[in-house]
């Protein structure tokens, strides 16, 4: 119990002393993870837009394997990215292994089922005849396509912080395409790891609560948009 | 207009994507492989750092066990490594995967056990017969399990005690880090094989004390650069400008200081056999 305290109240030295590296490993979490999730909602909408829509053949099936993406093994999609990533690999020229940008990739791949799976659900629960409608009325199909997201807005935006809870709490494929590097690749998960493995409680305990303010000033900001009463 | 916007966005996005990829790629860097005990003690970052501020080069690095590390760069996956698992490091130079291994430093393995010494390993004359007296009270034992060198020194000391300890119900594997696996003893009260730093770095953490100093062998890092020859890609300059720095007087130095300020004592030893007169002496 005394842990938690002590972690809490390192987390505010760190945080109110300026600990450089405190800032910088909690910097990184939040940009490799925003860049991921941004990755996730380009593809993730664009194919659950496709699929709401389009109703393609074979729906249910792509809809069951974007599902169980949901459930994608982290350390699988790690081992996956790091040797499709290694010098030897397919990708190896790009020199993108042990990178802030091999994470992004990562957590991108772990996130964009998620974002995908639950658009596609809060695109599917709009009523049917909402879309034919708007059409109807004159609107283009992108214009369709746009109200149809302010419409969804609710789910789609829970569908976002699903992606980004997903992204910024994956810590084994962090490690295994990233390499926990000081000032490069490690972030507030691998940092934690780190800190216990070194068995420094206090201190993973400490970027514990970062990360957890962290998350939850995401959140907010996201669920404040989610909340706002529509302009129009 | 919002909707063109958006559009507009949406395309520069995608468009976007593998360029901002690119720009947080690590580029072409030097590629180190090191072992856990390197990372857990904090030794790792210091020496990283040194050479860093003294070539100019930027260094990236992968930690694992041992055996992981040797894999990779059989692999031509690192440019330059530091293990300390002298049997397989010769086995991979005896192939040709890797050159030149030089030693960089060492300290010694010890036999960790609970403060009560249920098995009454203190007092033991050399490490496998602290193994053995072990095996016989049947009391717990901690075992990396993870083909790290202290993984491979631990097999070997169990095969000099005579006893196969696989499969035992008291023989529990944790496949864990040094660190960890030492939090693991500690909590189950079990003996393990540990080397001497990260005990030190550890020893306030831990209900563990520790009752024999392994002196047949030590615990000795190497480090070794891949093989140019064989791997394509590998920067063999600058690996070749790594192991000279941490062979160096300079780097030996680092070393040295390591810890004292904490430890009050030097918790690895310099033990390149290339360094000059005025460097500190490798005092075995």
């Amino acid at each position: 119990m005394e842990l938690i305290w002590d972690g809490i109240r390192e987390a505010f030295r760190l945080i109110f002393t300026g600990n450089g590296e405190v800032y910088q490993i909690t910097f990184l979490s939040l940009m490799v993870s925003s860049l991921a999730t941004g990755i996730a909602l380009v593809i993730g909408l664009s194919i659950a837009t496709f699929l709401a829509f389009k109703a393609p053949p074979g729906r249910t099936l792509a809809l069951s394997f974007l599902n169980s993406g949901m459930a994608l093994p982290p350390v699988v999609v790690g081992l996956v990215v790091a040797v499709l990533l290694w010098r030897t690999g397919p990708l190896g020229s790009l020199h993108l292994l042990y990178s802030p940008a091999a994470i992004v990739i990562a957590q991108a791949v772990i996130a964009t089922p998620v974002v995908t799976a639950l658009s596609a659900a809060a695109l599917q629960s709009l009523h049917p005849k909402l879309r034919l409608q708007v059409l109807a009325l004159g609107a283009s199909r992108w214009q369709a396509a746009w109200l149809l997201f302010r419409e969804a807005r609710l789910a789609l935006l829970a569908a976002v912080m699903a992606g980004f809870g997903a992204a910024i709490s994956e810590v084994g494929a962090t490690i295994m395409v990233g390499g926990n590097i000081k000032g490069s690749t490690r972030t507030l998960t691998s940092g934690t790891v780190l800190k216990v493995s070194q068995g420094d409680f206090e201190g993973a305990m400490a970027l514990s609560f970062i990360l957890l303010a962290l998350i939850y000033a995401v959140t907010l900001v996201l669920t404040v948009a989610q909340q706002r009463r529509p302009s129009s | 207009m919002r909707l063109g916007r958006a559009l507009l966005l949406w395309g520069a996005a995608l468009a976007l994507l593998p360029l901002l990829l690119t720009a947080c790629g690590g580029g072409d860097r030097l590629l180190l492989g090191a072992t856990t005990s390197l990372q857990d003690t904090g030794i790792l970052d210091e020496l990283v750092r040194g050479f860093e501020k003294e070539s100019g080069r930027d260094v990236t690095y992968v930690v694992a066990g041992s055996d992981q590390v040797l894999e990779l760069a059989r692999r031509g996956e690192v440019d330059v490594l530091i293990t300390h698992s002298p049997d397989a490091e010769q086995q991979l130079v005896a192939a040709g995967e890797v050159i030149d291994r030089r030693p960089v430093m060492e300290n010694q393995f010890l036999v960790a056990g609970p403060p009560d010494d249920r098995s009454g390993v203190k007092g033991a004359q050399t490490a496998a017969q602290a193994f053995q007296r072990i095996a016989n009270s049947r009391h717990a034992f901690v075992s990396r399990g993870d083909g790290s060198g202290t993984n491979k020194r631990e097999l070997v000391i169990w095969q000099k005690a005579g006893i196969d300890p696989q499969g035992q119900p008291w023989y529990q594997e944790s496949a864990t880090g040094q660190g960890q696996n030492l939090l693991i003893a500690s909590d189950k009260g079990a003996y393990t094989l540990v080397d001497s730093a990260t005990f030190q770095v550890f020893r306030d953490r831990v209900q563990l004390i520790d009752y024999v100093v392994d002196q047949e062998a030590p615990n000795l890092y190497s480090v070794m650069r891949v093989n140019p020859d064989k791997h394509t890609g590998v920067h063999d300059e600058a690996a070749r400008a790594f192991a000279d720095f941490v062979t160096s007087p300079q780097g030996q130095q680092l070393i040295q200081q390591f810890g004292r300020d904490k430890y009050g004592e030097s918790i690895f030893l310099p033990a390149s056999v290339g360094v000059s007169a005025g460097s500190p002496t490798p005092n075995r």
